[in-house]
Order: C-alpha cells, then structure tokens, then sequence
C-alpha cells in the first residue's frame, strides 16, 4: 500500500460565521494526480490554503506524509504553491523568480544555478532565465510559476487554478504537459479547478465539494457514470433528470407511470431522481429496431439543436422534457421537430440518486 | 455635403477643438504658476547677480559675481553641511516612524483604514506655526512632556536644544512620508507575499525581499517629500531650537530682512533650488523605475 500525501481529518474553516469548509475528510495517496473540483466558493481554494499553510484549520488535523502540520507556518512545509494569478516576483528575473526558493533555503550558489537551469529546460523556457515576468506572455508566465515551485522537489505540489487565465487551446496543451511532467517528476499534485472537464482528463482521482462540504471521491468513471447525488450529476458534464419512486429493487417508476429498469440503492417506496445522459439515449423511429433488454420511453421532438460534432434533440414525453445527444456521424438517422420518437437507454445508464 | 464624415480635415479639426479645451481647463493654473511662481523665480535669480547698494537696495545696473561666489564661503557651506545633515536625519526617522504606521493602516478593514487616515491628516486644519507653539508649551520647564520626563527620570525640559528641533520635525512632516507610503503599501500583492512565504522566507525575509522592493516608489517619493522642506526648514528650528545655529532657512532669511542683502539671499536660494532639482532627478531615475 502506498503512502499517505496529504491526510485532512475532519477539518473545518469558518471566517467569522461563514462556514467555507465543512467538516472535511480526504486521503490524497503519493504520486497521485488529485483535482478538487467544484464551483467558485465551495471551498476548494481553502482547503488547498490549509495544506499550504496560508490558513489554518478551525477545527480538525492535516497531516502530510503522517507529520500533524499544526500551525507550522508555509516556510516549514514540504509543499510548494503554483498560484492562481502565478503570484511572480515583478522585480525579479526568471531565474530569481525560480531560484527564490532555493536562495531561502540556503542552497549553495552553484547548485542553484544548476538546477534553476534544469527547472527552466523542464518547463521548456531555455533562453528566458533573464526576462522579466511582464515581458512573457500568460503560458510562459504559467511555465515560471512551475518552474518556481518543482525546483524545490516538494514532497507535494498543490496547484490553484493554475490554467484559469489562459485561453482554451493553449489551456489543453497544458494539461498534457503538467500531466507528463507530473509523471516525469513523480510527486503528488493537489490540483483545484472548477473546470470539469480539465479535473476528468487529468486526475487519477477527483474530489467534488460544493458548499464547503466533499461530496464525492472517485475516479474520473466513478464520479461521471455513478454520481453519488444530484449536484455531482449535474455539475460534471450534462444530464437530464427525471423524477420517480422505486417500486422494486431495480425497477423505478417514473412520474409519467412507465416502469424502467435503473440502477438503485435505496428502499422500495422512496423517492428518487433518475439520472440519464444526453449521449446515453438512443433515439429510433420503429420499435422494432431497438435492442432487446432497453428501457423505452415514446415521445415526440420537440427541438432540434446543430453543434456541429453533434446534433440534440429536445424530446417531450408529456411528463418531462429529456435532451437526447446523437454524434453527427454518416448515414445516422435525422429527426425533425413533431417526429414521434422512441427514446432507448439501458439500466445501467439510469442511476436513481435519492433526494 | 462637400466634406464627407471622416476625412482628415475634420479628424484635424476635432484634435484642434480637444487641444483649446483642454487648454481652456489648464488656463487657471497656468495663470495662477506663471505669475506667482515663475515670474518672482526669475526676479531671485536676476537679483543673485546684482549688487548691494548702500541703502540695502539691488542694483542690477552693474551685475557681478560677488554673491554667487560668497556660496563658495566657509561659512555658507558650513551651513548648508549642517542643514542637509539635519534633513537627512530628520528623513531617515519619520521613514523609520512611518514605515510601521503605514502598513498597519494599509493592512485594516477598509473602515478604519480610512478613520487613521483622516487621523494623520487632521493636524493639517491647524496652521502649523500653532501647531509649533503648542509643542513650546509641550516641551517648557513645567510642560506636559517635561514632567513626564522628570517623573519618569528619564529627561528634563528639551526646549532650545537638538532634540526638540527633531521631535518638532518629525512631527511636522510624519504625514508627508505616512500617506505616499500607505499608497505604496496598500497596492502591493499580497499573494507575492504568500508566494514568498510558500518558497520558505520566513516573514522578515518575505519583507525584506518582496514587499520592502515593491514598496520603493512610496519610499522615494516621502523621503522626497521630507527631505526638501526639511532642508530649508525655518519655523521649527527658530521656535523650538531658539535659533541658536544658523541653518539655510533663517541665514535666508536673515540675508533679505535683517543683513538687506537680497543677492546673497538670492544666490543662496536658488543655489538650494538647482542642487536640489539635480538630486530628486537622479534619485527618481535610480529608484522610480516601474516594474
């Protein structure tokens, strides 16, 4: 079994009566690419600022690697930050900029040119240890920001929002490169970032909260395909939710009366909320081309929306509207608005959340 | 139409009409610095090269060197030695005073940040040559700061003496070093600072190496502040020094009132006016860069 990184143990932030994180517990394993993902104000930032040291716990513990930090101040823990704003030195060049750390701790003169080389070549900004931080552009300020914290190896790297302000292209091309370099370095990055989409490609594990509270923990599957309640299902990715009662271990039936067959987890009789993504629905116009064993619901279209990689459809079953996506492949099957459909989807694809 | 919308000429037309108003709101201040500044300034420098008549009066009919060389006399450089002696000093503590007080106001809620403002600019309503009797009556034999002194143990009645001339300036340009401070200190990012914090400085290294840089523009321009009026300072040093030593404020002003002789005055002060002009040039060229 591998190590423990960052242990947080039933930690709570209040500011003066604002609860900002509630009563949280997480285990972050060595070597993992961790994202805490949720909305502006849930919290993540400040959990993130307590591993750090910039605040501290109102109640509860937080241990990295099994050493209780305590108050220890920032100066005295094996973390390193990368800001959300990069937070650079304006009066310093690259290189100071990247071998602040290293001076502090009083690392000799020629090991920190040596390794603020090394730390600069990683980030691929040879040539620019001399400029100032105004004279790079936001992703090459990004890169020194990097650099700055990896050239102290801390034992764990926590990064705030660290792509928030670059534009989108160059925003995935840095996903991948702080994913190779997090292989290439092999230390445990804490990653914060409301951007789902960014937390699902680049985590092992992904940590959902919403108002200070952790609501889930899993890996990128988990988290999308077994949301466990209805804010993770509607903050990653795109759902739709239909309303219904289990009437058997497996068996829900909606509010329109139909029977479908869902995943379930709780007591027959209880109120739940089916969660069904838009690409889990098939749409087909004769029920004798839809696959034995799938859930069916008849509806008609009643919009149709053209996103260029995909075409969705907005069908009405009379009790509820459901938005259906289909790949805009060859020889795939329009529909046009006022077309009776039938809507196919498999259980496993339906997972009943309880209110 | 015979001129279509957006030619040249009409574009020109437009940056003429902007360049009159904008002049038009300037007009006043031009007005007001031409003639109660500029002007007399040309008058002290003309007169820097005239000679004393018998009558005290100047004559600029045979215009010489003799009062520009007497800037070179042991005595006037003696003089101006001791006066940047003492507005160096007097820079160097209301720095050392106001440095602290600044960032604890720069670092309050919004709400009292503005009452310890308004509390640093409160002594401005009075007329500071009040303001400097008031610390005559502080520092005399039975004043409130001499007996404390006394009954402390620590010190006796300091009027007339080298101590009251620098509590009294300091007292008197603290807010001029205070609020360029405070407006450098409540820019700085704090996050730099966290930053810092975060690469293992500990928080006086965090200071030393992040805000104390990034706080200079604030420096130079309060130690500018000081330092200037400090240099030619009279009121505080007359009052409260008892005008024992001679320093450039009051050998100026004994030259025009008392010795009558307007060129020496003259040569003096705009000798302080150059030197000074020259160093704040240098000084904001060293320190005022921007980042």
């Amino acid at each position: 079994m591998t190590a423990i990184a960052v242990g947080i143990h039933s930690v709570t932030k209040r500011f003066d009566e604002v609860v900002a994180v509630d009563d949280v517990d997480l285990e972050i394993s060595d070597g993992e690419f961790f994202s805490l993902l949720g909305p502006s104000g849930c919290g993540k930032t400040t959990t993130l600022r307590m591993v750090a040291g910039l605040e501290f716990p109102t109640e509860g513990r937080i241990d990295i690697f099994g050493e209780a930090m305590g108050l220890k101040p920032p100066n005295h823990r094996p973390v390193n930050t990368v800001f959300q704003s990069y937070a650079l030195f304006p009066h310093m060049t690259v290189a100071e900029n990247v071998g602040f750390g290293l001076a502090m701790r009083k690392v000799p003169a020629t090991e920190i040119t040596e390794r603020v080389h090394d730390a600069i070549d990683l980030v691929r900004l040879t040539g620019m240890a001399d400029r100032r931080p105004k004279q790079l552009s936001g992703g090459q300020q990004q890169r020194v920001a990097l650099a700055r914290a990896l050239v102290n190896r801390p034992k764990v790297l926590l990064l705030d929002e660290p792509l928030g302000a670059l534009d989108l292209k160059l925003r995935q091309a840095m996903q991948l490169e702080l994913k190779d370099i997090q292989k290439e370095v092999g230390i445990t990055f804490v990653y914060v970032t409301h951007d789902q989409e960014e937390a699902l490609t680049m985590s092992d594990r992904i940590g959902v909260m919403n108002e200070g509270k952790l609501l889930q923990v899993g890996r990128s599957e988990e988290i999308y395909e077994r949301p466990a309640n209805r804010f993770v299902a509607d903050f990653i990715g795109e759902t739709n939710f239909l309303s219904g009662r289990v009437e058997e271990s497996g068996v829900v039936r909606l509010a329109g009366g139909q029977l479908v067959r869902a995943v379930t987890h709780d007591p027959v009789g209880t109120e739940v909320t089916l969660t069904l993504r838009p690409e889990k629905i098939h749409l087909y116009l004769r029920a004798g081309d839809v696959a034995p064993g799938m859930n069916t619901l008849t509806g008609t279209v009643h919009r149709r929306l053209y996103y260029g990689d995909s075409l969705y459809y907005e069908i009405d079953f009379g009790f509820a509207h459901v938005d259906a996506r289909v790949e805009n492949a060859p020889r795939q099957q329009r529909f046009e608005p006022g077309h009776e459909v039938i809507a196919a989807f498999s259980a496993q694809s339906a997972e009943a959340l309880a209110e | 139409m015979s001129t279509p919308v957006g030619t040249p000429r009409l574009e020109a037309a437009s940056e003429r009409a902007n360049r009159r108003r904008g002049l038009l709101l300037a007009l006043p201040s031009y007005v007001y610095l031409i003639v109660l500044f500029a002007i007399p300034l040309v008058f002290v420098g003309v007169y820097s090269f005239a000679s004393r008549s018998r009558t005290g009066k100047p004559e600029l009919a045979d215009w010489n060197l003799d009062a520009v060389a007497k800037l070179l006399d042991s005595t006037v450089l003696q003089i101006a030695w001791r006066s940047t002696w003492l507005a160096l000093l007097n820079t160097v503590l209301c720095l050392l005073v106001a440095y602290p007080f600044a960032y604890y106001i720069a670092t309050r809620r919004e709400r009292v940040r503005n009452m310890l403002l308004l509390l640093v600019m409160i002594p401005f309503w009075t007329n500071f040559l009040v303001r400097t009797y008031a610390w005559r009556v502080l520092l005399d034999s039975d004043g409130l700061v001499t007996r404390l002194g006394e009954g402390l143990g620590l010190w006796g009645s300091m009027l007339f003496s080298a101590p009251a001339v620098f509590l009294g300036l300091l007292y008197g340009f603290l807010p001029f070093m205070v609020l360029p401070l405070y407006a450098a200190i409540e820019r700085v990012d704090w996050s730099l600072v966290e930053a810092a914090r975060d690469l293992y400085a500990s928080g006086w290294k965090a200071f030393r190496r992040v805000t104390l840089p990034l706080t200079r523009p604030g420096i130079i321009a309060g130690s500018i502040l000081v330092f200037i009026p400090s240099l030619g300072a009279y009121v505080t040093p007359d009052i409260l020094g008892g005008a024992k030593t001679t320093l450039l404020g009051n050998y100026i002003v004994g030259q025009f009132l008392a010795a009558r002789n307007w060129p020496v005055g003259s040569a003096v002060s705009m000798a302080i006016l150059i030197v000074m002009l020259i160093a704040t040039t240098v000084y904001f060229r060293s320190g005022g860069r921007t980042f």
